[in-house]
């Protein structure tokens, strides 16, 4: 671990925030402080017939716009900071596409790697009881996140409409598609992104059917953002990499396949295979002379050793926390245009909201619909951070935080908590 | 003639008569006597040496048998004594070097051949040693006197020493006198020479007159035709004896039944005690009966067949839990008897280049690919193939796997894993063409032998002048056909012991397997980019991955036999299991299509997601994973130590899984060999080269002088695919250089070492490692390289057998505390021990660790316990650890 406290990090952006929009001591206190937290002992009996004791936490850092929204995590080195700091991002990312959610995070101190399928199901069953109270279709909706899945989710819903007497799909989202998941969620984050690259195209004036792009990181996120620029827009991939390095295309040609490169991924554990193509490092694929420059693997691959080499007009993060700080500041004044992570990758919490919707109607909306939705969603989405960028002449990312704490903060306002 | 010339090239008998008979002897002649009694042999003998020492050529006395000597000792005779229990191999070899040493025009007499057999069990390997030793006696103008008992060996050992030798005399007593007939005197000739010849202290006569030789010779207790096809040498006379009492309840005394029980069990088994005592325990005389009546040739086993056979053995005897006769797969294959292997050097003029590679110890893979043709354009005797013949049509087309077996091989001290090979035969085609590949991968299993691994690990461990009895055990591939290819569904190999131990729940104590779909090879080879699924037999269920990871890190090739194209193959998993009509195919499978992982419940209605192979099904639905760990610890108890098994499994009816076990040796666990491990706990950050926190063996390594370190980001970016190929040859020639010096050496480089997959680490082989005292694989994930724990495979194996300490070392981690600077800023000496390596100099490091750290070494400790392991710079031992 670095000694970073991650939720003193979160403080201190929306300690920025609040100098920027003018915000009173108490607002800055209020906005700095988790409403709500529920540690739990969660025992658990293991296959061998022993009993082991887990912690488990669920933090609703604020829930003026709406029910919480936000992630369980199983994970050995969790910590109650982390999972603060966690919340209060889902608080501004909910609040930014304008979700009607607040945010919420959750975990166990686990390690899964640890667990057979029965004992993680027991522990996940266990888990809900505890939080039961806490947490409601109309409290606090749980969804997946590191090294929790649909299955887990499936369990977790079971359990809370047993406790309940009652179905209660809308407890919790990210469940299998059987089980009232929403279509559309695989490649949702992905999507969510092109949306945003699609806005910042048309505001930059970029002809997207002869952009290249190139996308470090082929992962389900990576590979979706190839197929789909390849697509909705006509953009030549230009290089792919992943963890064994990447590949890039000599000559003009027609790029890379997106879905050759995901079928050389599956069958030699890498991209780096892709015949006909010149291997590069992940490093280079990140200098390319590209249009649209796509981080989809790693955090802080963008650091201020080569933010100056990045030739990218757009670089959208559709993975979390790609570009440090001090990046960040070389990205701007190189007028490079920077899609924040939050902002980028919310497809994904967007489309677990549209799962709580069609739970509560118990209805299922197909594919093309929830893509509808989505498109608006994200596209205004982009457009009032783009707006909030130029009215305070800040970065895209400030621009995010700014605009969602001003909605939270209005929220709060007109419930009269402030 | 002058005198001088006489004392150079003539050589006398001591008598003048059989100088006379025999028109003098020649330099290079070998004079094999057969006599009914030893009684005769010290007279011809003894002139022969008496007069040899008088004429000043240098007489030697080998002595090797357990009757009287044939020689006293007198001044000018050296008399040597050879023990030829360790076997033919080690004897001629000894024998060879005395000759050797001895060198030109040596006069040599040798006790009576007969006893070896006694010690060999067969005439075959006794003919062996006659035909390597002769020729070469003859070449070096040698001349030398060996004897036979007449009547104790078959006709086809007694016709290769014939036709090898120069002279063969006859002596018998008819009526209390005694009689000598040359047989063949080669390049001699007179018109009696060969008639029976009274032996007087006067003239020896002839017995010329027609009525006096027919009186003499039906009077003569030898047989007037070789019609004997049968031997009394033990490998005959003992199976002979105890297939009578077997057949008709013959009356044996119970001590006597039980010698030759032993006896049998020896000549098959081998001599080791431990082989003998499991034996004895496990296999009754109707099993040993059935392996002799399945040996071509004759000889051993091998350490392969026995350990497969003993552990059927073991557990068909089992009493509690499993009834192994409804679980273990019948087998019936057949064991090449380890006399085939010589037979077939010596016939091929390739024992000497044997004895003379392993006394060396090394070889070029070059020069080996030359000897290899030699192999492949050997012969065997008529008799032989005939036997193979036999064996093909059998099997019919069945496909088959020829592996090596040898006696060093899987025995309890040396596990010898995959330095010999095993070659599958798809057997499709013509009757004569499946021969032709058997007999193909036959040779390449000898020829195997030879192979710069093995040699290596032998000299290394000291075998180089051994024992080494290369049998070859033939299976029947374990199965089904499935289109065009031939595979078990299931294969792998389990270990008694886990010491991958990913979590502190699992209970080393019980286990591990490494399980494939397809042939096993995946399972004990390193592969590159695709993985087994790892068992803890103690927690089936659990994996070191979770959610999608499951799916990287799962088995996405297949090997197989292709029947149509008679052939081996490596096929993608997709192309069987997306029919989803292989048989149990529920059993293996899950989807991975929402970013979690599904096990069949219902058979999917389309592939949208990636199928993987997980077996989840299989673990959590049948009883495999018991089952076989009850087959593991039953073993590890009858084998008094852990053990490690080859198998294939396939799931019957009623998810009933049936076994098949392959092999089963001693396995060699890591151990602290009495040096009490533990890691500083405060240690200053400048002094630490770096930590693992994923330690498996355990030990502390220390004076390492020399760390050769390959970066992994100069590794990644190589410029060519031929550079990086070459680097494990550079790698084996530091590893020959560095071994000449007094300090240790540390071989440090990217992802995983001997993988066949260059990209994912540097390919080495054994021989290029084996003077390494630690090898670390350096997992930088940003370059791409990722250490696979390859417990289980040959090449970790191989590591254990050699005490070669192994850890992976992640730099990333910041708990690794990876020294950079030091890697950085160290004088890097390549060029100094290799100067023509300069297209390296940037990929290889070559570190003088004193050189480049103020006269410090480097140390390595290790704690398996708690997988944690340091290397620190040393400059007075342990006294500045705290």
């Amino acid at each position: 671990m670095s000694g970073i406290n991650p939720f003193e990090v979160a403080r201190q952006q929306i300690d920025a925030c609040a100098k920027i929009l003018k915000l009173s001591p108490s607002v800055t206190t209020m906005l700095k402080t988790p409403m709500r937290e529920l540690h739990v002992s969660l025992p658990v009996k293991m296959d061998d017939g022993s009993v082991r004791i887990f912690q488990g936490f669920r933090v609703q850092y604020n829930d003026a716009r709406g029910p919480a929204k936000g992630g369980i995590r199983f994970h050995p080195d969790e910590t109650i900071d982390t999972v603060r700091a966690l919340s209060s991002w889902m608080t501004w990312k909910t609040a930014l596409l304008d979700l009607p959610l607040g945010g919420g995070k959750g975990g166990i101190i686990c390690n899964p790697k640890e667990l057979s399928t029965s004992e993680l199901e027991r522990l996940s069953r266990t888990y809900i009881r505890a939080i039961y109270q806490f947490v409601g279709p109309e409290r606090d909706v749980p969804a997946p996140d590191v090294y929790t899945t649909p299955q887990i989710m499936a369990w977790m819903m079971d359990e809370y409409s047993t406790i309940a007497g009652k179905s209660q799909f809308g407890v919790i989202t990210g469940k299998p598609l059987p089980l009232g998941g929403s279509p559309g969620r695989g490649d949702a984050t992905a999507r969510g992104g092109m949306i945003t690259i699609r806005e910042a195209a048309k505001a930059l004036s970029i002809d997207l059917s002869k952009a290249t792009v190139a996308i470090q990181g082929y992962g389900n996120a990576g590979y979706h953002a190839a197929r789909l620029c390849k697509e909705l827009f006509g953009s030549q991939i230009v290089a792919v990499c992943d963890s064994k390095g990447g590949v890039c295309c000599t000559g003009p040609n027609a790029g890379i396949d997106p879905s050759e490169a995901y079928s050389c991924k599956n069958q030699t554990s890498s991209v780096c295979n892709l015949p006909g193509m010149k291997q590069i490092s992940n490093e280079e694929l990140l200098e390319l002379d590209v249009d649209i420059l796509i981080p989809a693997a790693v955090e802080n691959c963008i650091t201020d050793k080569n933010a100056g080499k990045i030739k990218a007009k757009i670089v959208a993060e559709l993975s979390n926390g790609p570009t440090t700080p001090e990046a960040d500041d070389i990205l701007y004044k190189n007028g490079v245009h920077v899609i924040p992570d939050f902002l980028c990758n919310a497809g994904g919490v967007t489309v677990s909201y549209f799962e709580m919707v069609q739970n509560f109607y118990m209805y299922t909306w197909d594919e093309a619909e929830v893509r509808e939705k989505l498109d608006k969603k994200m596209t205004a989405a982009y457009h009032s951070v783009l707006e909030t960028s130029k009215e305070y002449k800040i970065n895209m990312r400030q621009a995010a935080y700014v605009r969602a704490v001003e909605r939270v903060v209005e929220a709060m306002k007109l419930r009269g908590w402030i | 003639m002058d005198t001088q010339e006489v004392l150079t090239e003539t050589f006398y008998s001591g008598l003048p008569q059989l100088d006379s008979l025999l028109q003098g002897l020649l330099p290079g002649d070998n004079v094999v006597w057969q006599t009914d009694h030893l009684d005769d042999y010290p007279y011809f003998a003894g002139a022969f040496i008496e007069r040899s020492i008088k004429d000043g050529y240098d007489c030697v006395y080998l002595s090797f048998a357990a009757h009287s000597p044939i020689l006293k000792p007198v001044e000018g005779l050296e008399i040597v004594r050879i023990d030829p229990a360790p076997g033919f191999d080690y004897f001629s070899g000894e024998v060879h070097r005395i000759i050797e040493e001895h060198g030109r025009k040596c006069c040599y007499v040798f006790d009576s051949l007969s006893d070896l057999v006694d010690e060999w069990a067969t005439d075959e390997l006794l003919a062996n040693f006659f035909q390597v030793t002769c020729p070469y006696l003859f070449q070096i103008d040698a001349v030398a006197y060996f004897a036979l008992r007449r009547g104790q060996h078959g006709n086809s050992a007694l016709s290769r020493i014939r036709e090898t030798t120069q002279v063969l005399i006859d002596v018998y007593c008819v009526e209390k006198n005694t009689y000598i007939q040359p047989l063949k005197v080669a390049g001699r000739y007179s018109k009696q020479m060969f008639l029976p010849h009274l032996i007087t202290t006067d003239v020896w006569e002839p017995v010329a007159r027609s009525g006096d030789a027919a009186r003499l010779l039906s009077s003569a207790v030898k047989q007037p035709l070789s019609i004997r096809n049968e031997s009394i040498a033990p490998w005959d006379f003992v199976y002979r004896k105890l297939l009578e009492y077997h057949e008709t309840g013959g009356v044996f005394a119970k001590t006597e039944l039980r010698e030759l029980k032993e006896a049998l069990s020896r000549m098959l088994i081998g001599n080791h005690k431990k082989l003998v005592q499991l034996s004895n325990r496990y296999l009754t005389l109707g099993n040993l009966l059935q392996i002799r009546e399945r040996v071509i040739g004759s000889g051993r086993i091998g350490g392969k067949s026995a350990g497969m056979l003993l552990a059927r053995g073991v557990l068909n005897s089992a009493k509690d839990s499993y009834d192994y006769s409804k679980i273990l797969e019948e087998h019936d294959s057949f064991y090449i008897g380890s006399d085939v292997f010589f037979t077939f050097l010596v016939n091929n003029d390739l024992f000497l280049d044997r004895l003379e590679l392993n006394k060396k110890g090394s070889l070029s893979w070059d020069e080996f690919n030359k000897l290899e043709q030699r192999f492949l354009e050997g012969h065997f005797k008529d008799e032989i193939l005939e036997q193979f013949r036999g064996m093909i049509d059998y099997y019919g087309q069945a496909p088959i796997i020829v592996r090596s077996s040898s006696l060093l091989e899987d025995g309890f001290t040396d596990a010898f894993a995959g330095k010999y090979r095993s070659e599958f035969c798809a057997n499709q085609g013509s009757p004569e063409s499946r021969l032709n590949e058997l007999l193909k991968a036959i040779k390449l299993v000898y020829a195997s032998a030879l192979n710069p691994d093995a040699l290596a690990y032998r000299k290394k461990r000291g075998f180089s002048e051994g024992d080494e009895q290369m049998a070859i055990l033939v299976q029947r591939v374990s199965g089904t056909p499935y289109r065009q290819y031939f595979f078990p569904p299931l294969a792998g190999v389990a270990f008694s012991r886990n010491l991958f131990a990913w979590t502190d729940r699992i209970d080393s104590q019980k286990g591990m397997i490494r399980l494939v779909f397809g042939l096993g090879t995946r399972a004990v080879n390193r592969v590159s980019g695709d993985y087994p699924r790892m068992i803890a037999v103690s927690h089936p269920a659990i994996r070191p991955e979770t959610g999608i990871e499951v799916s990287k890190y799962s088995q996405r090739m297949v090997d197989v036999i292709n029947t149509a194209d008679n052939k081996f193959e490596t096929i993608p998993f997709g192309n069987i299991g997306a029919n989803f009509d292989f048989p149990s195919i529920d059993m293996f499978i899950s989807d991975v299509s929402e970013g979690f992982v599904k096990d069949w419940f219902i058979k999917p209605k389309e592939i949208n997601g990636n199928l993987v192979l997980t077996f989840n099904n299989l673990i959590n639905q049948t009883d495999m994973v018991n089952m076989l760990g009850d087959i593991l610890s039953k073993l590890e108890t009858a084998w008094e130590q852990p053990v490690d098994v080859e198998f294939t499994a396939y799931v019957h009816s009623d998810n009933n899984v049936k076994i098949n076990l392959l092999q089963c040796r001693s396995l060699h666990v890591p151990s602290l060999g009495g040096v009490c491990v533990s890691i500083p706990k405060i240690m200053p950050k400048e002094q630490v080269l770096f930590r693992s926190n994923r330690a498996i063996n355990a030990g502390m390594v220390e004076n390492i002088g020399y760390i050769v370190y390959i970066d992994p980001k100069a590794y990644s970016e190589a410029v060519s695919l031929d550079t990086k190929k070459s680097i494990g040859r550079v790698i084996g020639k530091l590893n020959e250089i560095l071994s000449y010096r007094d300090k240790k050496i540390m071989l440090m480089g990217p992802g995983r070492w001997g993988s066949t997959n260059i990209e994912l680490g540097v390919n080495v082989g054994y021989a290029d490692i084996d003077n390494t005292a630690v090898l670390v694989e350096v997992a930088r994930e940003k370059a791409g390289q990722r250490p696979e724990v390859s417990y289980g495979t040959h090449f970790f194996q191989d590591l254990i057998e050699s005490n070669i300490l192994y850890l992976p070392v992640y730099p990333d981690d910041e708990i690794s505390d990876f020294n950079f600077n030091f890697f950085r800023d160290a004088k890097n000496i390549l060029l100094n021990l290799l100067p023509d390596m300069t297209e390296f100099e940037k990929i290889i490091m070559v570190i003088d660790v004193p050189l480049s750290a103020n006269g410090a070494v480097a140390k390595v400790i290790a704690d398996p316990q708690n997988r944690n392991a340091i290397c620190i710079f040393d400059r007075s031992g342990l006294s500045n650890i705290n």
